[in-house]
């Protein structure tokens, strides 16, 4: 058997794969694809067993409904962005020196500080929810979308360190040492060099960081109120309320996600590479 | 006034010793080599130089004045690393110039020195272009040209060679050697290949464990390394060496491997035991009287063809010019010359002589 | 007085790391504090203020003896252990088919990393749709492929719903991960696969001597972190089920919500999610000892 055909694989086992291939896409696909359908679809087109999909059922109604009826959606597009934006500056400007610390600088017992924020990700939400519940209430911050864009910072800072830890141990040593002796302070040569080559993990914990605090439900169940509300949070609400109108409430659900799904799959290379990046070095 | 001094400095990670008792002065101008296998503090000292490093115990001086707590800028030192370490995400002309950055001097300053030092390197027309676009020697003179807009009082150099493939190396170690000729800067140099600190310093300290063994001109190190340690790794191929004892008789000295006696360049205490050697060009292969050895390998690499023998006293090697017809196996007699007979005392490896 | 190098590099290694592991330790060292301290009280909220009495182990003491408690400790580990297993050994296969050449298409990407993308508040509203008994697709595709008859309520009956939330959860965790390990797959060096062929090795061979043992790492690695994944749902069964029916699918996370913020518990609820903690953590313990690959020499 020659290389190559070990690798390909005879016409059985190409079958197989695309096959597998396949079933895979439709598999993972379908449940998307039937989103975008239903959201496009009207009403007594879905009610009917099966759904009907000739064409002349296809509206835009549903996305019109949505928008014109709900100013909640609207206020809770714009929270999450807020808290999502908030939270992910505050966690790459807290996180990126911090990682770049952990790495690459002389911290007492750096890979046990580095294990330990990561070892925080196996608190379940609700053991540190009920004391944040707490003190934040009595500070007056429930409903408020910077309280919780700084609780948020509990999965998005770690998130952060993370991603660029693992990218900064990989830097050639050499770079710091000529910056060094070029005359570069420690910080000048985090500004200078360091970040300017480290674009693509900062692109992606900051997608990642972003996305996780979009999609972020729990908190923001608990710590908000009616002004504060998230976009998850108004989903959830439409999926009671518009129990019965399905094409409407699947258009909620896709104006509320395609953002995020937008920028995922621009960034989709970099969020791979750098999350794989830090859990080969971590 | 030297240019620099080390005082008995010292480099200690925990229980690690990098560095022990290094101490040397390097006058103005001079080309200095620190030499040795990997793991022997050569770098470690370098860094301390430069200033990268603290040294644990001992003084640095540049120009007579104490400079330990100086930073590297304040050393006004300049540095070619190895592998380049050339800012990816900069053009040639940003990454020669920003240690003036750094300094704070004006754009259009940074710019005509940056323009000069690209000339003399013939860099002129690369200085848009980025790392990733430049050859292997391109990116050397990069780095080197990153150390010489400094206009430094001390060039260091980390290996700079070690990655670059044969050819390209002879050509930069000749380019090195020019450019400190025609500048005059004093210039430290680390290095594991001990042709390239041959061929180029103007003294070598051979480094070993943390501790320079012999500091020296290229041939003080070649014709009277101090210890055994240095004739074993300066000189190609390696020089061998065998065990023996002294032995006096009517009032001369020799030394005898085994049965085999042989005669020594000085006299020296009868019942002393040493180890004895010769370069491998001081090793003849002869048909007339000499002392017997059975051929093992026959390497001819053009100018030369080594011979490697085994004999009473264990292994040696020849060096013969030309090409030569022997066979594996084949019964040869080889003569000494013994005035070249290096040797160095069993217990301390110090040569004696 | 910091100048030298080292001695300056020693300073901004404390002060780069310091603003984080400050923030870190108010955001989430404390309340892990707390949250071991409320455990140990009964809190109530009266009338918009909290009231606290120490009231040592007792929360604990009931909660071994609730069995609604141990009903929902018997559907997490049920949960856990199965996604964990599903996920891994589908985002292997999943990887494995998109290692072959046939795989290779940029597209696989931006279809897996979109369920990774979703809210999971979304992924459960669309698939509460899909399950929906009356209208939904699911149950129409199956009619019309002949395989059921009568419309499913896959959602109400106890066994049922919890299986339907694991492949919901399944479905949007398989993706990433697969990711994931196509990225260690692509790692292990190809000239073991050329020294594994010149050795004679068939496709099966190469799999299980030279794949495997390479992406131990990164097994261990997924497993680890699916189970952590794993035992934080909760947007699926607040949305898809809330519980129901029946506590069916009442998971530990989702009880110690409920009891805190429904049944407004506090103490109670902080002690099940201190059991959730140490079991979290256990777990991920447990899989580093077993599976972490050893260095040679037997250390770590």
């Amino acid at each position: 058997m020659s290389y190559a055909r070990l690798q390909h694989g005879g016409p059985l086992r190409r079958a197989f794969v695309f096959l597998g291939l396949t079933l895979f896409v439709v598999w993972s696909a379908g449940p998307i694809l039937w989103l975008l359908l239903t959201s496009v679809l009207q009403q007594k087109a879905l009610i009917q067993q099966p759904p009907d999909l000739s064409l002349e059922n296809f509206t835009l109604a549903n996305f019109t409904a949505v928008i014109a009826s709900a100013a909640s959606l609207g206020r809770g597009i714009v929270n999450s962005l807020v808290v999502a934006s908030f939270s992910t500056t505050v966690a790459l400007a807290v996180g990126a020196p911090a990682a770049y610390a952990l790495a690459r600088l002389p911290v007492p017992r750096a890979n046990g500080i580095a294990f330990l924020i990561l070892a925080t990700q196996m608190l379940p939400g609700i053991a540190i929810a009920i004391p944040l519940f707490i003190v934040i209430s009595k500070l007056g911050l429930i409903d408020n979308v910077f309280s919780l864009g700084v609780v948020y910072l509990s999965f998005n800072l770690p998130i952060v360190v993370w991603i660029l830890r693992g990218f900064f141990l990989g830097i050639p040593w050499g770079i710091e040492k000529a910056a060094a002796v070029d005359g570069a302070g420690i910080f000048a040569t985090f500004w200078h060099v360091i970040l300017p080559i480290s674009w693509s993990p900062l692109v992606a914990s900051a997608v990642f960081a972003f996305v996780e605090a979009w999609n972020e439900f729990f908190f923001a169940l608990i710590l908000t109120r009616q002004q504060a509300q998230t976009v998850p949070l108004v989903i959830a609400q439409f999926a009671g309320q518009y129990q019965t109108v399905f094409g409407q409430m699947m258009a909620a659900a896709v104006i509320s996600v395609a953002p995020v799904i937008l920028l995922a799959i621009l960034f989709r290379n970099q969020i791979i590479r750098g999350f794989a990046d830090g859990m080969m070095k971590g | 006034m030297n240019a620099i001094e080390l005082k008995s400095i010292s480099k200690t990670f925990g229980d690690y010793t990098a560095c022990r008792d290094v101490s040397l002065a390097i006058p103005v101008g001079e080309f200095v080599t620190l030499l040795g296998a990997s793991g022997c503090g050569k770098t470690t000292t370098l860094n301390m130089i430069a200033g990268l490093e603290d040294a644990t115990t001992g003084d640095i001086l540049m120009n007579g004045a104490r400079v330990n707590d100086l930073s590297p800028v304040q050393r006004d030192v300049a540095m070619v690393f190895q592998n380049y370490a050339l800012y990816p995400h900069m053009s040639v002309a940003r990454n020669i110039g920003f240690t003036l950055k750094m300094r704070g001097m004006g754009k259009d300053e940074i710019r005509s020195r940056v323009e000069k030092v690209a000339a003399s390197l013939e860099l002129s027309t690369m200085l848009d272009r980025l790392p990733a676009q430049l050859s292997g020697g391109q990116q050397q003179r990069v780095a080197i040209g990153r150390a010489l807009v400094r206009e430094p009082r001390t060039f260091l150099f980390d290996e700079p060679f070690s990655n670059l493939d044969a050819s390209l190396r002879m050509k930069m170690r000749a380019e090195v050697k020019e450019l400190h000729q025609r500048l005059g800067v004093t210039s430290i140099f680390v290095t594991h290949d001990q042709e390239e600190a041959m061929s180029i310093s103007d003294r070598i300290a051979v480094m070993h464990q943390g501790r320079i063994e012999q500091v020296g001109t290229p041939e003080q190190i070649y014709n009277r390394p101090a210890t055994r340690y240095v004739a074993t790794f300066i000189g190609n191929p390696r020089i061998e060496l065998s065990s023996a004892v002294v032995v006096s008789e009517q009032g001369k000295t020799y030394c005898t491997v085994g049965s085999t006696r042989l005669a020594l360049p000085s006299p020296l205490e009868s019942g002393r035991k040493i180890e004895v050697g010769l370069r491998p060009e001081h090793v003849r292969l002869t048909d007339e009287a000499g002392i017997g050895a059975v051929v093992r390998l026959v390497q001819p690499v053009g100018p030369t063809t080594h011979v490697t023998l085994e004999w009473e006293g264990g292994t040696l090697v020849s060096s013969i010019p030309g090409f030569v017809r022997l066979a594996r196996g084949a019964s040869t007699r080889f003569k000494i010359d013994p005035e070249r007979l290096l040797v160095f005392d069993q217990a301390t490896g110090k040569l004696l002589q | 007085m910091i100048k030298t190098y080292e001695q300056r590099r020693r300073r901004a290694g404390l002060l780069f790391v310091a603003p984080g592991l400050i923030l870190l330790v108010a955001i989430l060292g404390f309340p892990i504090v707390d949250s071991l301290l409320l455990s140990l009280q009964r809190v109530q909220l009266t009338g918009g203020s909290v009231s606290q009495n120490w009231v040592g182990p007792e929360n604990f003491q009931r909660l071994f003896a609730d069995p609604v408690f141990w009903k929902a400790a018997v559907n997490t580990a049920y949960f856990s252990v199965m996604e964990v297993i599903l996920v891994t050994l589908a985002s292997l296969g999943v990887a494995l088919l998109l290692n072959h050449p046939m795989g290779r298409s940029g597209l696989f990407r931006v279809l897996l990393i979109v369920p990774w993308a979703i809210a999971p508040v979304a992924n459960a509203v669309l698939w509460k749709w899909i399950l929906n008994a009356n209208y939904g697709v699911l149950n129409a595709i199956l009619k019309s492929l002949g395989v059921i008859e009568y419309n499913q309520v896959w959602l109400g009956t106890p066994f049922s719903a919890l299986n339907f939330l694991l492949i919901v959860d399944v479905w949007k965790s398989v993706p990433f991960v697969a990711l994931l390990m196509l990225a260690g797959l692509q790692r292990v060096p190809q000239s073991l696969y050329r020294a594994a062929y010149m050795d004679g090795a068939g496709p099966l061979q190469n799999f299980l001597y030279v794949t495997l043992p390479n992406m131990r790492g990164i097994l261990a690695i997924a497993i680890i972190l699916q189970t952590i994944w794993s035992l934080r749902v909760f947007d699926l069964v607040f949305v898809l089920t809330h519980g129901g029916p029946a506590d069916a699918t009442v998971i530990l996370n989702f009880l110690a919500y409920r009891v805190t913020f429904n049944f407004l518990d506090l103490g109670y609820g902080s002690a099940i999610a201190n059991i959730i903690f140490v079991l979290t953590f256990l777990l991920a313990t447990i899989y580093v000892w077993l599976l972490w690959p050893r260095q040679p020499g037997g250390t770590r």
